[in-house]
């Protein structure tokens, strides 16, 4: 995770490496022996577990397989489907819309609890303790709980305003009703680095504006919200990433539905790119396109995951000129 | 927009109420579901059914729970299937990341930074995407729906770890190593009796992330387990919601007891795990 060895990296600098040349041959030899037999679990795991799957996917991507008969080779036969399959295509615009509610409305309510959370007031602490619980808990059962609370007739929301709402099931109100949910997981986290980051600006430079006649909301536009940039940048790209790979919510509350049946298919108004993979692979048994879904999802969050090592590494401290 | 009110005034009083209230709003919002999933555990299906949701139990019931646990759904299963997965994968996720992470920020060897540039990449592949060939991995190895299938994948630490650990273990002052060394230890007396010992705090703190991580896992077991021999808690808590539509009081004792252990390990090691958050950004 980028941006973490900014704030893990130890305030001491570098240790002088030891020089090759000093170390006396056979002792460098024990020493390689003993490094590679303490790294061979995990180098093992690495291999098994993480190489290898990624070129099964990619392998599984090029052939036809259905779980049952012998794989078949496919040439770029699946990426044709997969990027002319309806279902796939609005599994992207779905996410891209959870993107774009989730993200913002999250990053809003962060900054505003965070700015009420610096403001030295007792039992701050204690508040922030608790809008990070959702955080920690489990989706899946966090997502049950919520499907409860808006189910049409015997749920809580429901009962409350005396009225049955689909918030679930009507088209128009299930993406809507999913993505607050996920906002309300989200927001304490959120929260936390917004904190941090604002204790982190010098106090001398937030009272030097204040000695300028600046007011509380000049004081947060002007100069905590410019100074927060690369917390806010950490932030963006994290949630960005953690949305594109949403599914244990989805599955509790909605299982990519309500379903809509159209010429191209049926297409699901809450089927998240995961959920898609999730299904054809294990309820349609498409494994070769299941396969292209894991390449492409892995291609983008490969390039986020670039695009933000890059900034970091351009910018890592607070940008005070 | 006014200037700011002179100190001491009512005014400024007045905003901290505000405040307060908003943060208050904000409280109660988030720990609305949790309450309600705790008082309508606590609360009898009969008197559910009558008074609809949000009543309030009365009298208190252990009906829900002891259903789930005696009634078939084999969730006292489900829960010893989730406590073990997460001790399984806690002791070794630790031992085999700092045996990684020792190697990588105190010995020098041939292929150091090409692994730990290896290693660092690995942090970028999500999970999801590991999914379908870890599967077809384990239906290979004939350990679907085993034990070992649930844990084996994740067994031998994550990049992630051995990553946040090196950096803690390059902080370790090098002259308490050499002056062991002088002293003819070997690098699993240091690893052990010194670097071990001075990391505690890093230590506890994957500890943690590794118990939350786990405990809410459901992806994984959802795909590589079926039925209730290896279910973890998270799967048997979808599949009772998915056979009990609107039996919500027991619905809501499953949620309960996925949720309740675990804010309660949070709210004792509350310091610790905010500041871990921030520390690693979490996973």
């Amino acid at each position: 995770m980028p941006g973490v060895s900014d704030t893990v990296k130890p305030a001491v600098s570098r240790q002088p490496r030891m020089r090759p040349s000093r170390v006396p041959g056979r002792r460098r030899r024990r020493d390689t022996t003993t490094a590679y037999t303490l790294l061979a679990p995990s180098l093992f795991g690495f291999a098994a577990f993480l190489l290898f799957p990624i070129l099964v996917v990619v392998w599984l991507s090029f052939h036809h397989w259905d779980l049952l008969s012998t794989p078949t080779w496919a040439g770029a036969d699946n990426y044709g489907t997969v990027l002319g399959d309806a279902a796939f295509l609005n599994s992207l615009a779905v996410t891209a819309v959870f993107v774009c509610l989730v993200i913002p409305v999250q990053t809003a309510f962060g900054l505003v609890a965070a700015s009420f959370l610096t403001r030295g007031l007792p039992c701050s602490a204690v508040f922030r303790v608790i809008y990070v619980l959702p955080w920690i808990s489990a989706p899946l059962a966090l997502g049950i709980v919520w499907k409860w609370i808006l189910a049409p007739t015997n749920g809580l929301l429901n009962t409350l305003i005396g009225e049955r709402v689909e918030w679930l099931t009507s088209p128009a109100l299930a993406l809507p009703s999913v993505a607050a949910v996920v906002v309300w997981t989200n927001v304490g986290y959120v929260t936390l680095f917004f904190v941090a980051g604002m204790l982190g600006i010098p106090q001398h430079i937030i009272d030097a504006a204040r000695i300028d006649g600046a007011g509380p909301i000049a004081l947060f536009w002007r100069i905590k919200l410019p100074l927060l940039r690369p917390t806010m940048f950490f932030v963006l790209v994290t949630s960005v990433i953690s949305v594109f790979q949403l599914f244990d919510q989805i599955y509790a509350l909605t299982k990519g539905g309500p379903h809509a049946v159209t010429d191209s298919g049926t297409l699901g108004y809450t089927d998240v790119v995961a959920m898609r993979l999730y299904t054809e692979a294990f309820s349609t048994f498409n494994v070769g396109k299941a396969g292209v879904i894991a390449v492409i999802l892995l291609g983008l969050l490969v390039l986020i995951t670039l695009a933000q090592q890059l900034y970091f590494r351009k910018r890592t401290t607070y940008d005070l000129s | 927009m006014l200037p700011a009110a002179a100190p001491g005034t009512p005014r400024r009083a007045l905003k901290a109420v505000a405040v307060y209230v908003v943060l208050l709003v904000g409280a109660a919002l988030t720990l609305l579901p949790f309450v309600f999933s705790v008082t309508t555990a606590f609360t009898s299906p009969t008197q559910f059914a009558r008074e609809g949701a949000a009543s309030v139990p009365n009298p208190v019931t252990l009906v829900n729970i002891g259903e789930l646990f005696a009634g078939g759904h084999s969730f006292g299963r489900a829960l010893g299937v989730t406590v073990a997965m997460t001790v399984v994968l806690l002791v070794g996720q630790l031992c085999f990341s700092i045996m990684a992470a020792y190697a990588f920020a105190r010995i020098e060897f041939p292929g150091r930074s090409i692994l730990f540039w290896a290693y660092l990449s690995g942090l970028m592949v999500p999970p999801v995407v590991l999914v379908v060939p870890l599967y077809l991995m384990m239906v290979e190895l004939g350990l679907r729906n085993t034990f070992w299938g649930l844990v084996l994948p994740f067994l031998f630490g994550s990049p992630y770890a051995i990553f946040l650990l090196r950096e803690y273990f390059r902080t370790i002052p090098r002259d308490l190593v050499d002056a062991a060394r002088i002293d003819g230890a070997g690098h699993f007396r240091i690893m052990t009796g010194i670097v071990v010992p001075l990391s505690r705090p890093i230590i506890v703190t994957l500890a943690l992330i590794t118990v939350v991580t786990q405990w809410n896992s459901f992806l994984w077991p959802l795909v590589v387990t079926t039925g209730e021999t290896w279910g973890v808690i998270t799967v048997a808590t979808a599949s009772l919601q998915s056979q009990y539509t609107s039996n919500w009081t027991l619905v809501m004792a499953a949620t309960t007891i996925a949720l309740v252990p675990l804010a309660v390990v949070f709210l004792i090691f509350q310091k610790h795990i905010v500041r871990s958050i921030t520390i690693t950004g979490f996973k």
